[in-house]
């Protein structure tokens, strides 16, 4: 019963060598999740231990891919957290993207693609959806690949559909994909104006002008360190008065934050870019 | 000598927890880590009716929060609520373990692994056996394995299967659990 377990010491041969031959520095995610994601991954494709591991991945360049894979956490489900996506449908999304088109919406780290998919329902629902660009970054080809055609797991449509429901009791998910056995498939044009780039661990290529950030439940698999690195950026990135929404148990609070954002929903972590 | 106390139970042993928590003093002298099973579409209410009648602040905590004395934290609706080894919390939607997501398993492992045998682990009454690894892993890392008397649970699945997979070092009643906690300096 006892599962194989990697010592502080494994951990950090792991990221010099991840660093040393692929150049992705992972020295800045959390410490107990970097161990319990490698473990996991060391038991799934029987690498014994940290030197299975790092020989496996230092020969073979297809399995540093799946590691970016595997080490990704797949969002949960569809409309996490309704009563945030009743405000995007019912006012952000209304007010940030009905008179401006090519209006930029970014999602940072995406690992299985609900949220960009969430949000693209919403907006074809306003009629939307022509007017906004979104632009999905990952540090994953394979999740990228995945997003794109648009392939997921049936087993997750009870829960999708349920939070749909709680939102729009009207109407059903299942005019936005299409099942066949295990696998479902997205409407893959509610993705057509989509920008997709890979990159390091984070934000070594990020976009302009952004008028919406989704980047939620993510940064908990960081450090500090990390984490404000990326708000600084995400920053950068906004136009004045452009809004961040983060994890509902995450919060921007490094220091002088509060001259860079306003909070707008403290239960729901929405945030604005102020304007100056 | 103890730095933390971590309990684990389902919706069913809110009466306990409740009934723990009022009776720890203002000045209670550790950090109670509460990981409870929960619906995972209710976001709002439990802490609340946790706080009731506590001296002791009941958050449902920031990710990356630093752990303090005297304070209780409970893991968030559809979140793992990990610690971390510089002791601040940390939040997780990885994979449900044992369907729960919190998983008790998750809160006590790494709970343990950060306060080795500086931790008292408690499991109450529950309705699956998230929980008894977990308790398993605290009791080997050196760590204070309490279970609460399965004669006394409504729903005994928990806590039978922890005294099943560890010899508990206390199988406690309530009352004795709280004057266990009461004792400590």
């Amino acid at each position: 019963m006892n599962k194989y377990e990697l010592g502080i010491v494994d951990i950090r041969n792991i990221i010099a060598t991840l660093d040393k031959v692929y150049a992705y520095n992972f020295k800045d995610y959390a410490l107990t999740f970097l161990k319990r994601r490698i473990e996991r991954i060391i038991e799934k494709y029987n690498l014994k231990d940290a030197d299975g591991f790092i020989s496996k991945i230092t020969e073979d360049v297809d399995f540093f891919n799946i590691f970016l894979h595997e080490v990704c956490v797949e969002t949960t489900e569809m409309y996490r957290d309704p009563s945030l996506w009743r405000i995007l449908n019912d006012e952000i999304l209304i007010k940030l993207f009905s008179e401006n088109t090519n209006s930029k919406i970014w999602f940072p780290e995406v690992s299985s693609g609900e949220e960009l998919f969430s949000t693209a329902i919403i907006l074809k629902r306003l009629n939307l959806l022509d007017n906004v660009r979104f632009v999905v970054s990952s540090i994953s080809k394979q999740n990228i690949q995945n997003i794109q055609e648009g392939i997921f797991d049936s087993k997750k449509l009870e829960v999708n559909e349920s939070n749909f429901k709680r939102i729009f009791s009207d109407s059903n998910l299942s005019d936005y994909y299409s099942q066949q056995n295990e696998l479902a498939q997205w409407d893959i044009s509610l993705i057509k104006n989509t920008k997709f780039i890979k990159q390091n661990i984070i934000f070594d290529d990020y976009p302009k002008g952004v008028k919406l950030v989704l980047f939620r439940n993510q940064m908990i698999y960081y450090n500090q360190i990390l984490q404000e690195h990326c708000i600084k950026n995400i920053y950068d990135c906004l136009i004045p008065g452009g809004y961040l929404i983060i994890g509902n148990n995450e919060k921007i609070d490094y220091w002088g934050a509060d001259k860079d954002f306003a909070i707008i929903n403290k239960f729901e972590s929405i945030y604005k870019k102020k304007l100056s | 000598m103890y730095k933390a106390v971590v309990i684990g139970g389902s919706a069913g042993s809110f009466q306990v927890i409740t009934k723990i928590l009022n009776s720890l003093p203002e000045n209670f002298s550790l950090p109670v880590l509460l990981s409870l099973h929960r619906l995972k579409h209710v976001r709002s209410g439990f802490v609340e009716a946790l706080s009731i009648k506590s001296q002791i602040p009941i958050v449902e905590p920031y990710d990356k929060e630093i752990i303090k004395p005297g304070k209780g934290y409970l893991a968030p609706s559809n979140y793992h609520m990990y610690v971390e080894l510089n002791k601040r919390i940390a939040l997780s939607t990885e994979e449900p373990v044992n369907h729960s997501r919190p998983s008790i398993d998750l809160t006590f492992e790494t709970a343990a692994q950060a306060y080795r045998d500086k931790i008292i682990g408690i499991i109450l009454s529950g309705a699956n056996k998230d929980g008894a690894y977990g308790l398993k892993k605290l009791k080997q890392l050196g760590g204070t394995a309490i279970v609460q008397d399965p004669n006394e649970c409504q729903v005994k699945t928990m806590t039978e299967a922890s005294l099943k997979l560890t010899p508990a070092d206390y199988t406690f009643t309530t009352e004795q659990i709280i004057n266990f906690l009461l004792k400590i300096k």
